[in-house]
């Protein structure tokens, strides 16, 4: 008993300088592309140069509903493995009557880009000085859009929402991300490499200021044969409000002794023939 | 667990990760094509994200099943004016739903009608 005391003495002392410098005030250096006081770390006496931005107050619901009749929806054009990859979900889908097995968990979320095009959850974006936030409903949350003028990190760590760098061009928020996790999708069942950026232009319709459109351009030198791009569009609620997403608290879904989700992505145009719900993104070739 | 309950959730799960940007409904589990109407006494009104859900006993000629009806999510549910408080367990409800095309007792919500008359959502 004694000895084991004694180790615990001796472990707690090894692990001490550890702890303390964890606790330590860590101070980063300001970003490649921000000089020392200036950037989105030091907004004070720069709130008042966010008036010249555009009005995007309230909350923003992607616009659904079904494609003009005839209207082909943009796929992706994918290549390699990436393309394999593709047809090996479709026909899993088809093989299991539309569903397909998902390995991680439906609490977790989409991440970019699929994150902005969310039929059922609104965004907000709050401006800062040197940045804009988008909060989003689902999964709570909140991507980060630097406007402060600094460059890409040179490595960024992949992430869902990774690396967004943007930049006013008059009313439109031009933003390029960068750093994408190459475990995420395009779209359900469109894989795409790390090397995946998004470039978007954002900005209000010039004849309904209560739409925001979003032009997204997807390129990917290992995974697509050309540029995907895609318009998104939100059409705003004044004065309604993000709700709590706490996915953990109503997530329903089956899970075996593995700890594996077992059935999820259920969206099959071709089996649905869905008419006037038809499906965009996601469709059989 | 059994197989039937097993479906039912598989369906209720229906992640919002599987929605496509111009999709509400487009699930493939449901036939979207096809519109039932339920006799049912609210079991359980769950509003929360990602998924409202009804809970409800429904009378058949065969007897009482219970079904499970997945909705979109409370503020996609608020724009078309539903609350919280828009229905309680034991209330005798209307409910049009879009069936599991596995036939198994579970749907997604098109409308309903509530004791006071009232609808919300798509009902005919």
């Amino acid at each position: 008993m004694r000895l084991l005391t004694g180790a615990a003495s001796a472990a707690l002392c090894l692990a001490a300088p550890a702890a303390a410098q964890l606790g330590a005030a860590t101070q980063s250096a300001p970003p490649a592309g921000v000089q020392e006081g200036h950037g989105a770390a030091n907004p004070k006496g720069r709130y008042a140069a966010l008036d010249a931005l555009p009005d995007w107050g309230g909350i923003w619901f992607v616009m659904g509903g079904p494609p003009g009749a005839g209207t082909p929806q943009p796929e992706p054009k994918l290549k390699g493995e990436y393309l394999a990859r593709r047809e090996q979900w479709v026909a899993d889908a088809r093989a299991r009557d539309g569903v397909v097995r998902r390995n991680r968990s439906n609490c977790s979320p989409p991440g970019m880009p699929r994150i902005m095009r969310l039929a059922q959850y609104p965004y907000e974006f709050i401006f800062a000085p040197g940045r804009v936030t988008v909060n989003q409903e689902a999964w709570m949350q909140t991507r980060t859009i630097w406007t402060d003028g600094r460059e890409h990190e040179e490595d960024p760590d992949p992430s869902f929402m990774g690396d967004s760098v943007g930049r006013w061009e008059g009313d439109t928020l031009v933003v390029e991300t960068r750093g994408i996790s190459g475990e995420l999708e395009i779209e359900t069942g469109w894989p795409h490499s790390d090397q995946f950026v998004l470039t978007e232009r954002i900005r209000l319709d010039p004849t309904n200021p209560d739409i925001l459109i979003n032009e997204m351009r997807m390129v990917d030198p290992e995974a697509l044969v050309e540029p995907f791009e895609v318009t998104t569009r939100y059409r705003r609620d004044r004065y309604g409000k993000l709700y709590e997403f706490q996915c953990s608290e109503n997530d329903r879904n089956p899970v075996n002794e593995d700890g594996e989700t077992q059935y999820s992505q259920s969206v099959i145009p071709a089996f649905a023939n869905l008419g006037a719900v038809s499906l965009t993104a996601v469709r059989f070739r | 667990m059994t197989r039937t309950r097993l479906f039912t959730l598989a369906a209720l799960l229906l992640a919002p990760l599987t929605i496509p940007a111009a999709a509400h409904h487009s699930y493939a589990m449901f036939d979207m094509q096809k519109s039932v109407v339920l006799d049912a006494s609210v079991v359980r009104f769950k509003w929360q994200n990602p998924h409202a859900f009804i809970e409800a006993d429904v009378t058949t000629n065969a007897g009482t099943e219970r079904w499970a009806i997945e909705m979109t999510s409370p503020n996609n549910l608020t724009q078309e004016g539903w609350r919280r408080t828009s229905l309680k367990p034991g209330d005798k409800v209307k409910i049009w739903v879009h069936p599991l095309r596995s036939g198994d007792r579970g749907g997604s919500y098109a409308g309903v009608r509530l004791p006071d008359g009232s609808t919300l959502g798509t009902v005919n």
